[in-house]
């Protein structure tokens, strides 16, 4: 039955019920788009157009490049102004789709004189491409089931937080075009794969292309696409239009994707590649068989299938090994491993587990994303395993996957989130469609208009959500009048509006309170509600940028170099980018060290400023601090006889930074910036001097002072503290040119040993006789 | 108009090399040096007085090398206090000195006097000394100057008063006679003092005074005949007092000990009529600052993102908007004619030492002829391209060194304009939608077609 609805779709109608299908097809796309761009400038509004959190802040400087000096020179980018003195090939390290995608609008529009600047631009740029993922979502659930369904999915999509959470505004990140690219790509292929056209097939390849240009995800899709090959050859379900849409898929893919300078030949040298290939092969392999059987008997193409598949897997197999082992295919990487077992990165690479959005997911995040949709989309899954076809196999495999991933990493969430959505929408375009249906005799088409209605209410609802109330009575008065099953009937559809409206209310709630911090400027609320502006962050980077010499290098944590490197326009050591690992434990090391090792660190790598982040005062979490067992940790692996993590801690095992806590911590560089004269601070009166509010502690070292440093800027709150290496000379004794220094004679002659060897009394009263003794001389 | 000025200035040049008139002489002068702020600001009250035969117009102010280099304005009063003509001039065979010829309103006649008042500003003339202090120490400058006004003519009597900012004086210049009494110095008075006398003092005093200086100042002022006038301002700002040596200590200056001389905000006045003020610099909005509006004004106490201390540096953009009619109408000619500020207030006692004020007039304008108040340098007019413009908008650009508060003087710009172009934009506009509605309904009609064909070929 549902079949049946899905094909209605296809069956044109008369031309006016096109006409306003269409019309109501449009309305709700554009209404997703409006909404889904609109609640996501909650940061926008709370605070202004700004570049969030950290790797924007690399992708925006990189497009502001671009645009001033244009793309072939962005290509050529070296950047000495990161790693130093190592330096950063950016043009051949980065995904250039981004900054491509936003450099071209700004062009097309300062074409028409529409002066926007390229800040703006980097802004919205997420909100905007959310619409257009909800387009191409809505398209890809069409293909897959029926328009009522992809509308669905486009609502839920434009505002769903496990999306939001990577594309408000302000976040300008390669993921806020990839999944766009992601849902078109997958459009085009289903598409392809349904209709067996070369152009099809050209068009996925291209959206792939763009995928690749975009966001290192698009390994997901060069894995999942042969997948689903690979599981429809083991269903028999061969066809000459799968074959024709992948093969062609997959070449000019392969060609394309090779022309991005970041990815270059790893499509064909590295595992994560390979099982396109393979299944590249297998296809031709099956395709072959298929042609001989048509040409042999039953007894011969059986033999025939049995030792040539058993020998082509086998060689295939062994080129696969002998290339891996010569060194022509590369290994799995690490992230990849990664991804198969959890405990990997934290044992081989802290560097990884350091960043929150590696760590596994938590139940809670998965509600916390996906609201009810994580509820709903099985049943989705369901519909489509109990009514399968060529293209449900793939969403199948998609979500399968995509679940498992999402489970291994927060940050993985993003690519679950769109086939939930895809998901969801099938189920309640399913469960509707049994729901809302009249007597199918009487009213087949109306049934059809409802469908699609239900979204496009659902999606007042959204703003509603957001604002007010909700009209939702006179959709369900309408289905009165039936008979049969409609207490069930309203009920049900009453719960399903409530339920919907409640995952618009939590959206938007989840939007507003955690998406929408552009995490470079805090907001905290006084007692009587007033709203305070932190904007530390940016107050020591523009003191960096115009009181530093222009070439001058400061160290930080990783985490800051991007910010650093766009905010204040200088040269750091390590950023966000984590190519090299034992430059950041070089660093790591610097900062757990006592200051005179860290001296002759800072000074090897020519450093003129230390950034530490210190948020004791605000009582701010993500501070250097909270993160320091991190960098001992990532400076161990490299430098295991200077830094042992055990060291920091006290003999019971805890981490602390009062009294009790390590002498090593406590003499610590990072220690010792982060608390310089905090001591003596009293931040009111409950509390003792040196007492940190982050970790609810008076600090164990309080009175201390900095022979190799002197603090350079603090800022208005404490939560960034600049300072400066001191040169040799303004330590110690000021040089003195050889030719003026004066060297002590040595034949200094005490007064004592002048005169006769014993002692005097000073102030001796002289007595002279026949004379009275006066007091003063 | 402006090349008329220059015309003028080079006769001037060439034929101005004065005779000093030995007639008239300085019967009292009263001198009071202002130290108070970052400026120097002398107030010469001179009576003359002509003891030759012939009646005089003329009266010659001179002001001696070097510190003519750092002269940023001279205004001349009568007695009445209004503005007296003056005009550079040379004086014969001292080349360096910078000279003013004064045309006295009336011609002075034999044994006659009369006062004026010369008001003449400088800048950069209090030197830090200490050049660095650390952050707790007080920063003390030091002023050069002259006891006496130097004048080609003889002085009869005089007396200068030196104001200062506060009543510690490290030391000072003491001539025969001078006083100090609270915060002030008092030199003389002095009796027949020769022309071209210079006794220099020096005063080494105690000054906390904001020493900002904007560095640059970029106006861009955009005109647009649907009523409003967009002012935006780059300004670059930079604290010219003693360098701070050493640490900068967050909690010092939490605790305030010390420290006055760092400047942690300051006040700028902006037009009663501004609106849509913003507050920026290249990292995005500066989330420290104020608007007050007053009756006359509106007052905006901006706080750099961090506070300045000796050789620091910030720059930020200020940006407003103020209604159009206010500024700009249509003479009887029927051109139109703008009145605006050549440069606004940044802040008191402000030095700004270099301007450039770009103007954006509307799309199509013709015969633009501008007026400055002061001798300013036209650059060459540019083009720029506004939202939807398809024909270019001309750019003046005026430049200047060295000003003060008191150059706050209104340029006049007259230029022709057609009304009619105000429609140019809304009409290509509307043009582009309806092309694009044009092109969305054939596209429909064909999409329709097509979905036809295919479905009949279905069937």
């Amino acid at each position: 039955m549902v079949q049946a609805g899905s094909k209605k779709t296809q069956v044109p109608k008369l031309s006016s019920k096109t006409g306003i299908s269409s019309l109501i097809i449009f309305v709700v796309l554009l209404l997703a788009w409006i909404v889904g761009f609109s609640s996501r400038l909650f940061a926008v509004i709370r605070f202004e157009s700004i570049i969030h959190e950290f790797d924007p802040w690399f992708n925006y400087r990189a497009t502001a490049y671009m645009v001033k000096h244009g793309f072939y020179n962005f290509l050529n980018w070296f950047d000495e102004r990161a790693w130093y003195p190592l330096g950063r090939i950016v043009g051949g390290t980065v995904y250039p789709g981004l900054m491509l995608t936003s450099g071209s609008i700004h062009y097309f529009l300062h074409l028409l004189h529409i002066n926007v600047h390229i800040r703006d631009i980097c802004v919205f740029l997420a909100p905007v491409f959310s619409g257009l993922t909800a387009i191409s979502t809505y398209f890809l659930t069409k293909e897959l089931w029926s328009a009522g369904a992809g509308l669905f999915a486009a609502c839920f999509i434009a505002i769903v937080p496990g999306y939001i959470s990577r594309s408000v505004a302000g976040s300008y990140d390669n993921e806020g075009i990839a999944i766009f690219a992601l849902q078109f790509t997958y459009f085009l292929w289903i598409k392809s794969v349904k209709t067996g056209s070369v152009f099809w097939a050209i068009t996925a390849a291209l959206s792939y292309f763009y995928m690749v240009s975009a966001w290192g995800g698009y390994v997901f899709i060069i894995n999942l696409i042969p997948l689903h090959v690979f599981v429809l050859l083991l269903m028999g379900r061969f066809s000459n239009r799968l074959f024709t849409s992948y093969t062609t898929f997959y070449i000019i893919g392969l060609i394309c994707s090779m022309q991005i300078p970041f990815v270059g030949f790893q499509p064909i040298r590295t595992s994560e590649h390979m099982a396109a290939s393979g299944v590249f092969v297998l296809l031709f392999a099956v395709g072959a068989l298929k042609y001989l059987q048509s040409m042999l008997s039953k007894s011969e193409f059986k033999s025939v299938v049995i030792y040539g598949g058993l020998i082509a897997a086998a060689l295939v197999f062994l080129t696969v090994v002998l290339l891996t082992y010569a060194g022509y295919i590369a290994p799995w990487s690490g992230r990849f491993y990664s991804l198969w077992d959890t405990g990997y990165a934290k044992i081989h690479i802290p560097i990884i587990a350091s960043v929150s959005e590696h760590q596994p997911t938590t139940w809670f995040s998965f509600f916390f994303d996906l609201h009810i949709l994580a509820a709903t989309f099985p049943a989705g899954l369901w519909y489509c395993i109990k009514n399968v076809n060529d293209e449900r196999v793939f969403v199948i495999l998609y979500s399968i996957s995509a679940v498992y991933f999402a489970g291994v990493m927060v940050r993985l969430m993003l690519t679950l989130t769109p086939v939930v959505c895809i998901l969801s929408g099938i189920a309640f375009s399913g469960l509707l469609e049994l729901f809302l249906r009249e007597d199918d005799n009487v009213r087949p088409e109306e049934q059809e208009d409802e469908d699609q209605n239900t979204p496009n209410k659902r999606q007042l609802y959204d703003k509603a959500g957001a604002g007010g109330r909700l009209p939702k009575i006179k959709h369900d008065q309408s289905k009165e009048s039936d008979g049969i099953g409609q207490n069930i009937r309203s009920i049900v559809t009453i719960v399903i509006m409530l339920l919907l409206m409640l995952f618009a209310v939590h959206c938007t709630w989840v939007t507003g309170n955690a998406y929408s911090s552009p995490s470079i400027v805090l907001a905290s609320y006084g007692s009587d509600g007033s709203r305070q502006i932190l904007d530390d962050f940016r107050e020591a980077y523009f003191w960096l940028s115009q009181n530093t010499a222009d070439d001058a290098r400061v160290m930080s944590w990783w985490d800051y170099g991007y910010q650093i490197a766009g905010m204040a326009n200088r040269t750091t050591l390590v950023d966000n980018n984590t190519w090299n690992n034992s430059h950041i434990a070089l660093v790591g090391k610097a900062m757990s060290s006592n200051e005179t090792a860290a001296y002759d660190i800072m000074t090897a790598l020519d450093v003129d400023y230390v950034l530490v982040i210190f948020g004791g005062v605000i009582g701010y979490s993500g501070d250097d601090i909270n993160k320091f067992l991190w960098m001992v940790r990532i400076a161990e692996g490299e430098h295991p006889k200077d830094i042992r993590e055990s060291d920091y801690f006290t003999e019971h095992g805890e981490f602390r930074v009062d009294a009790e806590g390590s002498p090593t911590l406590l003499n610590s560089l990072m220690y010792k910036l982060s608390y310089y004269r905090f001591g003596e601070l009293k931040l009111d009166y409950r509390t003792p001097a040196g007492y940190d509010r982050t970790r609810n502690a008076v600090i164990g070292n309080k009175d201390f002072s900095l022979t190799y440093l002197e603090e350079a800027y603090t800022t208005e709150h404490w939560l960034v503290r600049v300072y400066k290496v001191k040169k040799p000379d303004e330590f110690n004794r000021p040089r003195i040119p050889v030719a003026n220094r004066v060297i002590k004679s040595p034949n200094f002659i005490s007064k004592k040993s002048n005169k006769r060897k014993k002692g005097t009394i000073k102030n001796k009263p002289v007595v002279v006789k026949g004379k009275r003794l006066s007091k003063n001389q | 108009m402006w090349k008329s000025i220059l015309l003028l200035l080079c006769i001037t040049y060439v034929h101005g090399a004065e005779k000093v008139n030995k007639q008239i002489i300085n019967k009292n002068v009263e001198r009071s040096i202002d130290l108070t702020s970052q400026l120097v600001k002398i107030s010469s009250v001179i009576t003359i007085e002509n003891a030759g035969k012939e009646s005089v117009q003329n009266y010659l102010i001179v002001v001696e090398s070097p510190v003519n280099g750092n002269l940023s304005i001279i205004t001349v009063k009568d007695a009445l206090k209004e503005d007296v003509k003056f005009k550079p001039a040379e004086i014969e065979g001292r080349k360096d000195l910078t000279a003013y010829n004064v045309i006295l309103k009336q011609p002075l006649d034999s044994g006659r006097a009369t006062v004026i008042t010369v008001e003449t500003i400088f800048t950069k003339s209090l030197v830090p000394h200490p050049t660095s202090i650390l952050q707790k120490e007080k920063q003390l400058v030091r002023y050069f100057g002259n006891a006496y006004l130097y004048s080609p003519y003889n002085t009869k009597k005089q007396t200068t008063n030196v104001a200062l900012s506060s009543r510690s004086i490290e030391n000072y210049t003491k001539l025969k006679p001078s006083s100090q009494s609270d915060s002030t110095i008092t030199y003389g008075p002095f009796q027949d003092i020769q022309s071209y006398s210079n006794e220099e003092i020096v005063v080494h005093y105690e000054n906390n005074a904001p020493f900002l200086t904007v560095s640059r100042l970029e106006r861009n002022i955009e005109i647009s005949h649907w009523g409003n006038i967009a002012i935006e301002e780059n300004i670059e700002i930079h604290h010219t007092g003693a360098k701070l040596k050493g640490p900068f200590s967050r909690y010092d200056y939490q605790r305030d000990s010390g420290s006055a001389h760092s400047i942690k905000s300051y006040r700028t006045i902006l037009p009663a009529a501004a609106h849509s003020i913003y507050y920026r610099d290249s990292n995005g909005n500066i989330s420290t600052s104020n608007v007050k509006t007053r009756n006359e004004w509106t007052e905006l106490e901006l706080k750099p993102r961090f506070p300045l201390f000796g050789g620091w540096q910030s720059s930020y953009t200020l940006g407003y908007s103020v209604p159009s009619y206010q500024y700009l109408y249509k003479n009887k000619l029927g051109e139109y004619v703008l009145n605006m500020r050549l440069i606004d207030h940044v802040f008191d006692d402000m030095h700004v030492e270099e301007l450039e004020t770009s103007i954006v007039l509307p799309v199509g304008v013709s015969n633009i002829r501008v007026k400055t108040p002061y001798e300013t340098k036209r650059l060459d007019d540019g083009v720029t391209y506004k939202y939807l413009d398809s024909i270019g908008r001309t750019i003046i650009k005026l430049r200047k060194n060295n000003l003060v508060e008191q150059h706050i003087q209104d340029f006049e710009i007259k230029y022709e304009w057609k009304f009619t172009l105000l429609f140019h934009e809304p009409l290509l506009l509307t043009l582009a939608m309806f092309v694009l509605f044009v092109f969305a309904i054939i596209y429909v009609r064909l999409d329709f077609s097509l979905k036809k064909t295919e479905h009949q070929k279905k069937e």
